[in-house]
């Protein structure tokens, strides 16, 4: 049985229109004006157990909605869901004790206490023992490193330390499914890579889920088997992240670098040159175009070469280039 | 339960991470009871009686002690609702598996017996200092158990508002009103003993009435047939309002729209 099923899920809401100043205030008091703002337009799709999806696309894209609606906080206008065998906005409770949730915007840590004082309210919350709360803080203090931390009040912590703290308590209960949105947002590198190691420790030894909005590549990149990117609250690519790189991934980046001085025309059909030095020379091409063997014989029919690297663009801009295609679809 | 009371004592310790903001807070009370010993001593003083309809100056003054304790301790749940569906960390609670009115009535109720033990200490005080002690002990076992009442249905007019902000975004007018009724037709400035017998019999119709004037009455002159008409009048209108507050949640979740995606 599928983790999550979504079908034809929907979700409208009205927002009043006023026009500004005054006048515009005064007119809306007497005839309010409702736009009509459709955040989902009938996504669909299924989620394996233990599996790492990822759920991204640009701010506004209808991710945190759809989130929300599969974890019973906000309920549909049409379309229908099933996570663990509940419908989340029927059985919200009883969903609630299978899964954890981080909203990374909004901290579910008691800001002014401890981190430690909402772990142990979380045990109590979700019914354990006192003993199996103590074991599971200690895993967690572990995994997230945060043992240090956990008896500093929350506000005193830095981001990156509150967000290890935060996912590090939706886990508590042993979830078997962790729904994330935005766990990353506004953190440095390093303090990403903590939470992405962390959380694809834990999913691995937990068997645990995992599904998390962002719209950084990187969680994507790091974290997901699969992803699912949505555009004007429609899924507008779904695949695996494997695949998401052999289709898109096919502009290749070369940069080399020459035991001598080099005057060379690299002109090579489907090859363009971005950077070129006395020694070297940095070079995009796209595989379907020039064979990767042209490219590297051309490179050292040059001269003897003494570096080479050869990378992929950035994820981000992969995706960029999906939701343009979308946007020109759409539009 | 287990889970409420978890809840219930988290939010006292958090109230005690600020120990000062709240005392700070409580100490209102003493101006207010300054003012009021002036204000009634004068007016017994004119009337040339110890006594008016019923009640002394020091009944009076320890009524209005028990009356700002109720008003001052109040729980405060409607703004705390209205700022979670505004900014959108209602997201958490409803995320968890405990009712929503449920973790708003043990956090906010930690809030209010916090600050009732300290009101009533400060303004007992200076009341004790001013004329005298509570007229019977037996006040204080009237008053514990329709306190709670009183706070109950407090609670549930506050979130009854508060449950507004799904709808409206300003839920401050609807306060305003709730909290003017109450002061006037609940008797937290004067005892609906000095009301005129016609606005009286209005005021003990109505909810206000059971929420203040009640305990604050009977804790200065204690009869069990008060007490139990008193607590049968809480029960019925916090019948009524528990179930109107329970039609009116399940409505408001499907509406929710979460602020900020």
């Amino acid at each position: 049985m599928a983790a999550i099923t979504v079908r034809g899920l929907v979700k409208t809401f009205q927002t009043k229109r006023k026009a500004a100043g005054l006048g515009g205030s005064l007119r809306s008091l007497f005839q309010p004006e409702y736009a009509t703002v459709e955040a989902v337009r009938g996504i669909s799709f299924e989620m394996e157990p233990g599996e790492l999806l990822g759920f991204i696309g640009p701010n506004g894209a209808g991710k945190s909605t759809t989130i929300k609606m599969l974890t019973g906080i906000l309920h549909p206008t049409a379309g229908e869901a099933e996570v663990l065998g509940y419908c989340p906005w029927r059985e919200r409770q009883k969903l609630a004790h299978q899964i954890g949730t981080v909203f990374g915007q909004r901290p579910q840590l008691w800001y002014h206490l401890p981190a430690l004082d909402t772990f142990i309210l979380f045990g109590k919350i979700y019914d354990l023992s006192d003993a199996e709360t103590r074991r599971r803080i200690d895993l967690l203090a572990e995994a997230f490193e945060i043992r240090d931390l956990l008896e500093t009040p929350v506000r005193k912590l830095s981001l990156g330390q509150r967000m290890r703290c935060e996912v590090a308590a939706s886990l508590l209960h042993r979830p078997k499914l962790l729904l994330l949105d935005e766990p990353s947002i506004g953190l440095d590198v390093v303090a990403k890579q903590h939470i992405r190691d962390a959380i694809r420790t834990m999913s691995r030894e937990e068997g645990v889920g995992v599904l998390l909005t962002s719209h950084d590549a990187g969680d994507l990149e790091a974290l997901c088997h699969r992803v699912i990117i949505v555009h004007h609250g429609q899924i507008v690519y779904q695949d695996k992240v494997s695949n998401l790189k052999r289709k898109f991934l096919t502009r290749k980046t070369v940069e080399v670098r020459y035991a001598g001085e080099v005057r060379q025309d690299f002109r090579l059909e489907g090859m363009r040159t971005l950077k070129t030095g006395r020694y070297g020379v940095k070079l995009e091409f796209d595989t379907q175009q020039t064979p990767a063997d042209a490219v590297l014989a051309r490179l050292s029919a040059a001269g003897t070469l003494v570096d080479i690297t050869i990378s992929d663009p950035p994820l981000e801009e992969v995706i960029a280039r999906i939701y343009e295609s979308a946007a020109t679809e759409v539009g | 339960m287990k889970k409420y009371w978890a809840i219930f004592k988290l939010q006292l310790a958090n109230g005690l991470a600020y120990p000062g903001e709240f005392i700070g807070r409580s100490l209102m009370i003493l101006p207010f009871m300054w003012i009021f010993y002036q204000l009634w001593r004068v007016t017994f003083e004119a009337s040339a009686s110890t006594e008016i309809n019923g009640l002394t100056l020091q009944h009076t003054l320890w009524y209005l002690v028990i009356a700002e304790v109720i008003e001052l301790s109040r729980p405060r749940v409607a703004n705390t609702i209205s700022d979670a569906v505004k900014d959108g960390s209602i997201a958490h609670i409803l995320s968890k598996p405990y009712s929503f009115l449920g973790y708003h009535y043990s956090s906010s109720m930690a809030d209010t017996v916090f600050r009732a033990l300290l009101n009533l200490v400060l303004g007992g005080g200076m009341a004790w200092l001013l004329v005298g002690p509570p007229p019977s002990l037996w006040g204080f076992v009237v008053v514990l158990p329709l306190l709670l009442g009183a706070w109950a249905l407090n609670y549930c007019i506050a979130a009854l508002i508060g449950l507004l902000a799904f709808w409206v975004e300003d839920i401050s007018a609807f306060q305003w009103i709730y909290q003017k009724l109450a002061f006037i037709l609940g008797g937290l400035l004067i005892p609906l003993n000095f009301y005129p017998t016609w606005l009286r019999t209005i005021a003990e119709a109505l909810p206000f009435s059971a929420m203040t004037y009640a305990p604050a009455s009977l804790f200065v002159s204690p009869t069990l047939n008060g007490f139990l008409t008193a607590a049968g009048l809480q029960l019925l209108w916090l019948l009524l309002f528990v179930g109107g507050l329970g039609l009116l949640y399940r409505r408001s979740v499907t509406v929710l729209t979460v602020n900020g995606g």
